[in-house]
């Protein structure tokens, strides 16, 4: 954070920072150019939020000590410091009214909806959400496609939670292939179908077999970003001897 | 009254100066985690989008796995709110060393070295900050990863072969994939599922957000697979998933699978842990250990096999 005298047209030096009260910091400013001086003086939450960056404002002059930060505001008892910045608030804003009183609901507006006291619920009904998070208009059941019965009965067998992933990447394969209708077929080529838009050779496919199973995506995303580096859309022989070549390097 | 400044035009032709020296602490920060994490070769986020999953359990056995298998070993408990690494390990009541080079942490079984918020507490002693943390979640945020930088930054963990890092519990815009995010050159996450659908369904949503902050997911550990009774001997099914076919659409091996061993749970619940490599269930955790090994050096296997 930075100030500027406005007069001078020039950033303020920071020149030092006092402790003015119980968890509150002073820090002080002065214009270099017309000598001005201020002050910003904190409330506990700021100054926590300073503390919490584990920095000394102005520097350090002796190095932090391991563990400096938890060690210092870990709490030694389970009501101390509790309330400080709701205190605060009650004393300097509320005027000494109990400070939940300002967080109360208040009555809705004519044309408002009533929120329930959340302060976020009138935006998430402007973007069409429920509470949830959830859209708050079903979306369309219907697809696009037309899915065969076996391709349904496939899809059908997967888990409920595995289900949407699965339809939503066959369709955007079968999309962007042109085809109308999902089969069996389709469903299976979506599967080899690379993100990037490659294309994968016969023979590049049988050398890839040759990597253990739990590791065989992991080097089908490098093989691909070597042919990516080299233009390439379509994965070939050549391109898997470059890879290999490249991580012939690490042995 | 004095005429409107155009604030814009007059920071045009200022110079920022970091006098306060906030910008210069905060980047000798990040260079001192830099130093501490640069003797150590691979750092490993264990992470899962659903709690009681046994995330602890999988990330200890697999620390001990690597040890076994030669490797020198750290274990982070990055669980601030909830640490019970140094419980299962029996090192529960010991604490770090502090010195003017930083905290020595204490070695447990198969020479750990392990760093927990465990250590800060007293028994049943929750974590309890100073201050007005009270009235903002954002402030004990902020707090939280500065005391998760402190143990990166302040532990000695000196020369290792393999970091893991316990992660707390959560989903997406929450604390563990930022949490891996503050590890410099991470190589990667492994997560942590049960086959229940619902644990599942939380776990994906983890793997898509840690995948958008540019973390390399290197693959799925299905906990709690079965479970076998210890009075007859039968096995069977605890859940009624389908982990195979959620690898299969998150494009992510599938690492191994852990029974439910309650023998094993219990000497972790005692801090007596069971080590014998010959045990079945610890036989998992090993043959895990071993492809987590291949996918961190799969640059030579690619070289190899290809």
């Amino acid at each position: 954070m930075k100030f500027v005298c406005l007069n001078c047209e020039t950033y303020m030096n920071f020149e030092k920072v006092e402790k003015p009260g119980e968890g509150a910091l002073g820090v002080f400013f002065g214009c270099p150019s017309c000598n001005a001086k201020f002050s910003m003086v904190t409330n506990p939450g700021e100054t926590q939020m300073v503390s919490s960056l584990g920095v000394k404002l102005g520097g350090r002059t002796v190095a932090a000590e391991p563990f400096e930060m938890t060690r210092g505001t870990l709490k030694d008892e389970a009501l101390a410091g509790a309330g400080q910045m709701g205190a605060y608030l009650n004393e300097k804003i509320q005027g000494g009214q109990p400070v939940a009183s300002a967080a109360a609901p208040t009555a809705a507006k004519p044309g408002e909806k009533a929120s329930g006291g959340c302060p976020f619920s009138a935006m998430v009904a402007e973007m069409g959400l429920t509470t949830g998070g959830k859209p708050g208009q079903t979306a369309s059941a219907s697809s696009e496609f037309t899915w065969t019965a076996d391709a349904k009965e496939k899809l059908d067998r997967l888990p409920a939670f595995v289900k949407p992933m699965v339809q939503s990447s066959v369709e955007a394969y079968a999309r962007k292939n042109g085809f109308t209708s999902i089969t069996l077929q389709v469903m299976d080529d979506s599967k080899n179908d690379s993100p990037n838009g490659m294309t994968w050779s016969r023979e590049a496919e049988q050398r890839l077999e040759n990597i253990p199973d739990f590791i065989r995506p992991m080097a089908r995303k490098e093989i691909e970003r070597v042919a990516k580096e080299r233009g390439l859309a379509t994965i070939t022989a050549q391109v898997m001897d470059e890879t290999k070549d490249k991580f012939m390097k690490f042995m | 009254m004095a005429p409107e400044k155009d604030l814009k035009a007059i920071l045009g032709k200022l110079k920022y100066s970091d006098d306060a020296k906030v910008v210069q602490q905060i980047t000798e920060q990040t260079k001192q985690v830099h130093a501490r994490m640069a003797g150590i070769k691979y750092k490993i986020a264990v992470m899962s989008g659903k709690g009681g999953v046994g995330k602890s359990m999988t990330t200890v056995n697999l620390a001990l796995a690597f040890a076994r298998q030669g490797g020198r070993v750290g274990l982070l408990d990055v669980d601030l709110n909830g640490p019970c690494v140094p419980r299962m390990l029996g090192l529960h009541g010991q604490s770090l060393t502090m010195t003017s080079a930083g905290a020595i942490p204490p070695v447990g079984p198969l020479g750990l070295k392990v760093a927990s918020m465990d250590f800060f507490l007293g028994d049943a002693s929750p974590v309890r900050w100073k201050g007005p943390m009270d009235v903002s979640p954002v402030w004990l945020g902020l707090m939280e990863m500065n005391v998760i930088r402190e143990f990166l930054a302040d532990v000695i963990w000196g020369e290792l072969d393999y970091l893991l890092a316990d992660l707390p519990p959560g989903a997406a815009a929450d604390k563990p994939p930022v949490i891996a995010g503050f590890i410099p050159d991470l190589a990667g996450a492994i997560v942590v599922t049960t086959p229940s659908e619902v644990a599942s369904d939380v776990v994906q949503k983890s793997v898509t957000y840690a995948r958008d902050m540019g973390i390399k997911v290197l693959g799925i550990v299905e906990n709690m697979s079965e479970y076998r009774c210890p009075s007859c001997g039968e096995v069977n099914e605890l859940f009624e998933g389908n982990t195979e076919a959620m690898c299969e659409a998150l494009d992510l091996p599938l690492l191994g699978r852990v029974p439910f061993d309650r023998k094993l749970a219990r000497t972790f619940d005692k801090g007596q842990p069971l080590l014998d490599e010959a045990y079945p269930t610890i036989q998992r955790y090993q043959e895990i250990a071993g492809r987590i090994r291949t996918l961190l050096d799969y640059k030579k296997v690619l070289a190899d096999k290809l």
